[in-house]
């Protein structure tokens, strides 16, 4: 199928990306890396008059890092950028973990980071990475500069709480403090190019009272889901147990609301989420009581 | 309504005029270009994938008026002046890495934007970087085989001969 008509405009700058974005309304829809979106107007699921794409918008671009502060992510930074970006090598492993599992090398010089949690598909990669390093959302529109916790971000299946004619500028992820580990586990059929059955992140930090723990997501509720009771039955133990790792990956799935649909059953996603839990926890702990910190 | 976009297109300044909702896929083939296939459409098979400004992208996800100012090569720029192939296209057809050819073109590009990258890589990491390029005929063997002897040969000849650019 051919994509129906559409105008496109591509702004020079923020200012006129939001006046553009302003003036169409409704009508306009935003692109940046464009591997979403476009597939989408292929399949006529969405129909934009006009396409503002944001790719020509210098202050939208690159990724910078202070320690004190953490990771900021400029809305065009592709996938690729942010996964071989070298300080989130070594400080966001489970961002650099979904990086690396999202579709293939390809869609990843194209796919932006800002923009898959945008689309705020459940089954986004990036999204539970968001969640557990607990993003703010950079924004700028109409009314101005604000900013806006992950947590209150998406607010359902491909719907997010941007007002009419705000972008995201950028994201920030605060750096974890004191020693940290985190990594993602996608379930999938296979490698490359495969949504997530089942997405899990998890980041452990070694806190004043002993190891905190993070969980989140993704592919098994409508909106992004922390496990905050799992978190609490794992706080301040540095090397989880069998007995423990139970508890909490039973808790993890009593968070969770998953579907059946094409990719896997809900029984199955939700048998997964407890096998994942246990696995990312272990993994984590492992190496935050190793030398090993990422 | 129709737009000019202008980029170079192997080594070559070119013109071209497309509707906004023209992918670079359908631009290109419609110029002549057909070494990029129209596969799925949508992102996933790799049999569009080009090379823009060093980065391999499918080009059925590239709107053409994105690629302003922009250098696109195809695998028709890889051929020498003088028609030699490109060890790479060279390698593909020593090793029997073509069957029915669809994959190929793709397959090579991706494969050369990495070993500019890569010059010296291990299997897996070829393995890797082919992850977005589908083959349904020769069961990847002969494709990994290609590359490595390819890496091999450009690293001998110390440089990306036939290359536009």
């Amino acid at each position: 199928m051919s994509m129906l008509a559409f105008e496109l405009e591509r702004p020079r700058d923020l200012a006129s990306a939001v006046e553009s974005l302003g003036r169409h309304g409704s009508r306009a829809m935003l692109k940046a890396g464009g591997t979403d979106v476009i597939v989408w107007m292929h399949k006529h699921a969405v129909q934009p008059e006009v396409l503002v794409d944001l790719s020509e918008v210098p202050e939208l671009g690159g990724i910078s890092f202070y320690p004190h502060r953490g990771i900021k992510i400029g809305a065009m930074a592709t996938v690729n950028q942010v996964g071989t970006h070298e300080d989130a090598r070594v400080h966001y492993g489970a961002l650099v973990d979904a990086c690396l599992s999202h579709s293939d090398p390809l869609i990843r010089n194209k796919a932006t980071v800002v923009g898959n949690v945008c689309a705020a598909v459940p089954s986004g990669d990036l999204i539970p990475a968001f969640s557990v390093y607990e993003a703010v959302m950079h924004v700028y529109g109409p009314g101005g500069e604000r900013d806006i916790a992950f947590a209150d971000f998406i607010t359902g299946p491909r719907k997010n709480s941007l007002a009419p004619g705000e972008i995201v500028v950028s994201a920030t992820l605060p750096m974890p403090s004191g020693r940290s580990a985190a990594c993602y586990i996608k379930l999938g059929r296979r490698n490359a190019l495969d949504l997530a059955q089942v997405g899990v992140a998890c980041l452990a930090m070694q806190g004043s009272k002993g190891a905190e723990y993070r969980l989140a997501y993704g592919a098994v509720s409508p909106r992004p889901v922390r496990a905050a009771e799992a978190e609490d039955i794992l706080a301040g133990s540095e090397s989880p147990d069998e007995a423990l790792l139970d508890r909490a990956a039973k808790a993890a799935a009593a968070a969770v609301n998953p579907i059946t649909d094409v990719r896997a059953g809900r029984e199955y996603r939700l048998s997964m989420v407890e096998e994942l839990t246990r696995r990312a926890v272990s993994i984590c702990a492992e190496r935050l009581t190793g030398r090993e910190s990422r | 309504m129709k737009r000019d976009v202008n980029f170079i297109l192997n080594g070559r300044p070119v013109t071209l005029s497309v509707e906004p909702r023209t992918t670079l896929l359908r631009a290109l083939r419609e110029y002549g270009v057909t070494s990029v296939k129209r596969g799925c459409e949508e992102g996933e098979c790799g049999t569009c994938t080009l090379v823009i400004d060093d980065l391999a992208q499918k080009s059925c996800m590239v709107l053409a008026l994105e690629v302003e100012g922009k250098s696109v090569l195809t695998v028709e720029g890889l051929v020498a002046p003088n028609g030699d192939l490109h060890p790479l296209q060279q390698a593909f057809v020593e090793e029997g890495a073509i069957q029915c050819g669809f994959c190929t073109p793709g397959m090579i590009m991706t494969a050369y934007a990495f070993l500019r990258k890569n010059p010296d890589p291990t299997e897996a990491e070829v393995r890797e970087a082919l992850a977005g390029n589908l083959c349904r005929c020769t069961g990847y063997i002969p494709i990994f085989r290609a590359v490595m002897k390819a890496a091999k040969t450009m690293r001998e000849l110390g440089s990306h001969p036939g290359a536009a650019r």
